[in-house]
């Protein structure tokens, strides 16, 4: 039989002996260091609307650089990543803290990214519009989902991408 | 509660409380802020070293920085976002599982991203991920995948298309013929 070309390793554990695990029981991590890791976490959201403005303003940048440097693809290419990762992160942050509606517009911009043409006009409004409406989200600090306004700036949104989808 | 997780409920049933303060780990995150998020909620819950990289190429430096040569001081876990400036997790995953020195292929690594898609959920998987995290991220989140990864690590597999945990979570009963040419060579390692 010739040798086979898959290996099945098994390693020591030695995360379990250095976390203080012994043999072959589970362990837990003290609930309370947990709760004091949420609270942190939680905690954070006093920077929220800090962080949503700084990174709106860089979505403001990046869409500018990236119609204006339509004619260096390699430039186009950097802008169109930077505008995704931000709509990302807005997404991330957002959701983090319930904050549903901007973590909506977060992810329909960044899936919007992943096709975008940016010397397409209709793409071009498209980009606006969930631009406008993440500004509208954030100046009216709308949180959770499912408020009037909440749904009145989904409305707005899908309106414009359909109405400029059409054409 | 998901499937296939740990519960952090041990406690009542007489299992170890983990010390995490020797642990160190690495958070590959191109949002200082959620960096920021991730590092405080790991250090209250008592780990004693997080350092943090904001893209690709920096989280290759601090894993060969930190675990060229194998001591007492090596990263031992990852938490690794997906999308980046310069790349993706899936390309740090590749170079970990792929590199020569086992200080650094071994490293478990939890894949963190915002995607919610089960591509990339296979994606990872393929690429040796230990455990995969959906953000938004929380502490009970991050404790469910780490005592995942320290009560119940995988055997590595290395094949030539493959480097990574074992991707059956478990051994089903089989009566058939094995139809493996070549046995897998199991090794242990001490």
């Amino acid at each position: 039989m010739s040798k086979s070309d898959v290996k099945i390793i098994h390693r020591k554990n030695k995360l379990k002996a250095k976390a203080g695990g012994e043999g072959g029981k589970s362990g837990y991590i003290d609930p309370n260091a947990v709760a004091r890791g949420q609270a942190s976490i939680e905690k954070q959201e006093e920077n929220y609307a800090d962080e949503v403005e700084i990174i709106l303003t860089k979505i403001d940048s990046a869409w500018d650089d990236l119609k204006s440097e339509l004619d260096d693809p390699k430039k186009e290419k950097q802008n169109l990543s930077t505008l995704h990762n931000y709509a990302n992160n807005i997404k991330d942050i957002a959701k983090t803290f319930n904050y549903e509606l901007m973590s909506y517009f977060g992810e329909s911009l960044r899936d919007f990214c992943e096709k975008l043409n940016a010397r397409n006009p209709v793409h071009q409004v498209i980009v606006k519009a969930h631009i406008d409406v993440m500004w509208a989200a954030f100046k009216t600090n709308i949180k959770g989902e499912g408020s009037k306004e909440a749904e009145e700036l989904k409305v707005i949104l899908n309106k414009a991408i359909e109405k400029h989808s059409k054409i | 509660m998901e499937i296939g997780l740990t519960q952090n409920s041990k406690k009542d049933q007489g299992g170890t409380a983990y010390n995490l303060g020797d642990f160190k780990i690495l958070v590959v995150e191109d949002s200082p802020f959620i960096a920021n998020l991730l590092g405080s909620c790991l250090m209250e819950m008592g780990v004693g070293s997080v350092i943090k990289a904001g893209n690709v190429r920096d989280a290759k430096d601090k894993i060969l920085s930190n675990n060229a040569v194998a001591s007492g001081q090596n990263i031992d876990m990852i938490i690794l976002d997906w999308l980046m400036p310069d790349g993706t997790g899936g390309d740090v995953l590749k170079w970990i599982r792929n590199h020569k020195n086992t200080s650094i292929k071994f490293i478990p690594v939890v894949v963190c991203s915002a995607y919610t898609s089960t591509e990339l959920v296979y994606e990872s998987r393929d690429l040796g991920a230990n455990e995969v995290m959906v953000k938004p991220v929380s502490a009970e989140k991050i404790t469910q995948r780490m005592l995942h990864i320290i009560d119940h690590p995988r055997p590595y597999v290395q094949a030539p298309d493959f480097v990574g945990p074992d991707r059956r979570r478990r051994t089903l009963p089989f009566d058939g013929e094995d139809r493996r040419k070549n046995k897998p060579e199991v090794i242990s390692e001490s």
